[in-house]
């Protein structure tokens, strides 16, 4: 009963394969109209959609990777019934960060001053001020610190994943791998400290609208793709145990996780109200700025829908205990999450970008797909290559007697 | 009945051979015996410090502000370095009793009552510096909301100043309510073992007729679920108004985003800090050893080195932005802070909080007592001089001639000692007349964590894992 082997359902298969081969014409499509257009607009579409998803699917697949690493620092026994998911997902990291690699490499290599204005030249001459910004605004540097962080990345997802299986084969009641992945998370927590919770969002996000700058901007990054992770981790699960996998996983399980999609929803917004009623106090222009499109602007309907999807559903839908114990319920807020924090990157990507001219159309959609079907096709190929329950973790007896 | 069984991979949280009874022996010793000499000295310190204070205070309140060297540049000092520095210790107290109950952290137990107690003191502590800061204190009232002959309602809504008024009132009313709603069932076994009569009474009076009837037990449960909800937003909630009170300003250093979030990280960093302070001390005194062992304080050593490493991002996230934004006096506001006259207190800061902890990423030092003792004094030292180091920001405005630099009076020293001398004169007090340990938080985890019921354990872990899931799913 409790060494279950995953076998990839024939609906899931297709379903995933559709859906990546929709990506692909999409892709193939947007490259022909879009990108070899004369319309600068469209071009800027182009490259914008791509940076948005691939970072967006990136970041909420590293998620899990994190999600490991602090349970297992904390020594969280209730993840231990479900933790090849969120391992499954941590070791396709490599492969979203690829993606994300190629296009954030291709825009900044082709000089492509329409989505990072600060590849234009003479940048520096226009305005004094950003003579300063070019340290760390700059092409090479750009690049090196991308591919020392992808890389690491990538590692610690497949890593965690290896040590987790290899205890597998351990003697019985052996904890050495049990420390050396304690040890392995730690170092992971540091790096992802230097990497998403500080210098990447400024990286490769917020230096989109160059000029403005938020001390808060990576923290509310690492919020918004810590709860969408979660939801994902919640999605696999459900559908998991639907197919007869995962029995042990119960009620309570589902209800702690449901729990962190409940706090950090709300987690996200204290960030987000933090960082929004901060400038909106003080008043000052470089700053507002940044709002005055979103607020006032051609993106207020994101602006408020972001704030309804990823803060008054989940809250007011999860607060009851019954809800998050609900498959259905939990089910429709992850979604609702997921499609929230996308809307969310959306709206931190498109305004210094496509400006006015955004678009919810057959290029957006289609890479969504694109990048859903290659997440389940890969997760779920992951899912098959080890069993469904980390048999020899020492915390595996207290996950099966969990009380949330 | 759900199985008592926790993994041997955890160590237990209750050492050596303890029985219901036994708990109960141990934790009302110290409030069933005499005073000891030791005590009894250390509460006439404390005393004496807090009637310095109050000397202190008079003079202040009969001369007026004037007393204390604050400016007109520099309107803010020690006063709101001390109220910001207490309020953050009072952050701990509410985590371990809301947080970590919501997360399941069985270790809160062995020092949830002390960090409560703790939480509490130094809110009072904190209070006492805006009061004192109005100078005329007669009209202190002035800042709530009441009715009045003059129009409209006289506090300015839009201030942080006044929100915090009602967030720190509000996080001392329900941290007291949960305090003392957990202290009830322990009040109740000190009345039932009470050998004389004032005692009995004095006890009775304060456990407010508990029985320990299942129904007792029920609402008590349910009591204390509701509280850590409304506690859980709270521990956010205070230090993000404290910030608030600075990042809504425009004054370059003041004016950040990341306040919020970084100010509830340092509050919890520094209260850590005072919870180990407190308690390296109480168990050695008190011969509490087995109770708060050495899991407890490296379980706490963990999360301030957690919460000691987001801080030291949040600095160095500030010294970027400071010099990524653009702004020249941003720029120069952070150039002061490290290079300028009080480049002291940043490196003091910069030591204390961020370097220092590191150290507790190794396992010997975080299971070391005298090094945690020696770590949670730096780490208070720190977090006081980051306060100071923000509120510096002030020394230098944009008009050259009204540069200028503080040293406190003796007065504002007179007056932080006494804070010193209120918060351990009520310690003091609590630790001799109330149960420092929760006893019947205690017995909840004693079949799961103590040691002697886990050593029975063993018959669960040689189970396969599929016999145990059997039996534990099927069989009820």
């Amino acid at each position: 009963m409790l060494n279950q082997e995953f076998k990839v359902p024939a609906k899931l298969k297709t379903t995933s394969l559709t859906l990546l081969a929709i990506g692909i014409v999409t892709l193939l499509a947007g490259v022909f109209t879009l990108l070899m257009s004369h319309d600068q607009m469209s071009q800027n579409r182009f490259w914008a959609v791509l940076l948005q998803n691939s970072v967006f699917f990136l970041l909420i697949s590293l998620a899990s990777v994190f999600i490991l690493s602090a349970t297992s620092l904390a020594q969280g026994a209730w993840i231990v019934s479900f933790r090849r998911i969120p391992e499954a997902i941590g070791s396709i990291v490599w492969v979203m960060a690829m993606i994300a690699g190629l296009v954030l490499l291709t825009i900044v290599w082709t000089n492509n001053h329409h989505i990072y204005k600060w590849l234009e030249d003479g940048y520096i001459v226009h305005n004094k001020l950003n003579a300063l910004k070019n340290f760390f605004l700059n092409r090479n540097f750009f690049t090196i610190w991308t591919l020392i962080v992808l890389g690491l990345w990538s590692w610690f997802g497949i890593k965690l994943r290896q040590l987790s299986i290899k205890q597998d084969s351990d003697p019985k009641g052996s904890t050495k791998t049990y420390w050396l992945n304690f040890n392995y998370s730690a170092g992971f927590i540091f790096v992802f400290a230097l990497s998403l919770a500080s210098t990447i969002p400024w990286l490769w996000i917020m230096s989109l609208d160059a000029h403005w700058f938020s001390t808060m901007f990576s923290w509310y990054t690492f919020a918004s793709s810590f709860v969408s992770g979660m939801s994902m981790i919640m999605l696999w699960i459900l559908y998991t145990k639907r197919h007869g996998y995962l029995g042990h996983v119960n009620d309570e399980h589902i209800h702690d996780v449901g729990k962190f999609m409940f706090a950090f929803s709300i987690f996200w917004t204290y960030l987000w109200f933090s960082q929004f009623m901060l400038i909106w106090y003080a008043n000052i222009p470089e700053e507002t700025i940044y709002f005055k499109i979103r607020m006032h602007g051609p993106y207020k309907f994101f602006y408020w829908i972001n704030i309804i999807l990823n803060f008054v559903c989940p809250i007011l839908i999860l607060m009851p205990r019954p809800n998050k114990r609900n498959y259905f319920v939990v089910t429709l807020v992850a979604i609702i999450i997921l499609t929230g924090h996308w809307i969310d990157f959306y709206q931190m990507v498109m305004p210094a970008t496509v400006g006015e001219n955004w678009h919810i159309g057959w290029f957006e959609i289609g890479i969504v797909c694109g990048f859903i079907g290659l997440i389940i096709s890969l997760v779920s190929n992951k899912l098959t290559k080890a069993p469904l329950v980390p048999q020899n973790n020492p915390l595996l007896k207290e996950t099966i007697i969990h009380i949330s | 009945m759900h199985l008592k069984y926790e993994s041997v991979i955890r160590e237990p949280l209750v050492d050596g051979n303890k029985s219901y009874h036994q708990v109960t022996e141990d934790i009302c010793a110290t409030i069933e015996n005499k005073p000891t000499k030791l005590w009894t000295i250390g509460f006439l310190i404390s005393a004496s410090l807090l009637a310095f204070g109050m000397f202190s205070v008079t003079w202040e309140v009969y001369w007026g502000t004037g007393v204390w060297h604050l400016n007109k540049t520099i309107g803010w000092g020690w006063d709101i370095t001390n109220f910001v520095w207490w309020v953050g210790i009072g952050h701990a107290g509410t985590l371990i009793s809301a947080i970590l109950l919501l997360f399941r952290q069985g270790w809160r137990t062995g020092v949830n009552r002390a960090a409560e107690a703790m939480t509490i003191f130094a809110v009072m502590c904190a209070g006492q510096f805006p009061i004192w800061h109005m100078g005329r204190v007669w009209d202190a009232f002035f800042v709530l909301p009441y009715g009045n002959t003059r129009g409209p309602l006289w506090p300015n809504f839009i201030s942080p100043l006044l929100w915090d008024v009602f967030a720190i009132s509000t996080y001392f009313t329900v941290s007291l309510l949960f305090w003392y709603s957990g202290l009830i069932p322990d009040f109740a076994t000190l009345r039932d073992r009470a050998k004389t009569k004032f005692r009995k009474a004095a006890y009775g009076v304060v456990s407010f007729g508990w029985a320990g009837s299942a129904k007792h037990w029920q609402r008590h449960e349910m009591l204390s679920l509701v509280l850590a909800g409304l506690s859980t937003p709270l521990v956010l909630s205070v230090h993000t108004i404290v910030s608030f009170d600075f990042a809504t300003s425009i004054v370059p250093g003041w004016h950040t985003t990341i306040f919020p979030p970084y100010f509830v990280a340092g509050a919890v960093f520094s209260g850590f800090a005072m919870v180990q302070t407190l308690l390296v001390i109480t168990r050695k005194v008190l011969n509490l050893q087995e109770y708060i062992t050495i899991g407890h304080i490296e379980a706490m050593n963990k999360v301030i080195v957690l919460t000691g490493s987001i801080v030291g991002v949040a600095y160095l996230t500030e010294l970027f932005i400071a010099y990524f934004s653009g702004v020249l006096w941003e720029q120069e506001a952070f150039r002061l802070r490290v290079l300028g006259p009080y480049w002291w207190a940043y490196w003091a800061m910069m030591t204390c909080n961020v370097v220092s902890p590191q150290l507790f990423w190794f396992k010997k030092l975080r299971r070391n007592v005298w090094f945690t003792f020696f770590m949670s004094i730096i780490v208070n030292i720190g977090m006081w001089f980051e306060r100071f180091v923000i509120i510096m920001a002030l020394h230098r405005d944009y008009l050259p001639s009204s540069w200028s630099y503080y040293t406190p009076s003796w007065t504002e020293v007179g007056f932080y000692l006494g804070s010193f001398g209120l918060f351990f004169t009520c310690y003091f007090l609590f630790a001799k007349y109330f149960p420092v340990i929760a006893i019947a938080e205690i017995k909840f985890i004693l079949k799961t964590s103590g040691e002697n019921y886990k050593n029975k354990m063993t018959e669960y872990e040689d189970q396969t894992n599929e016999h145990f899931l059997e039996e534990q799913t099927h069989h009820h």
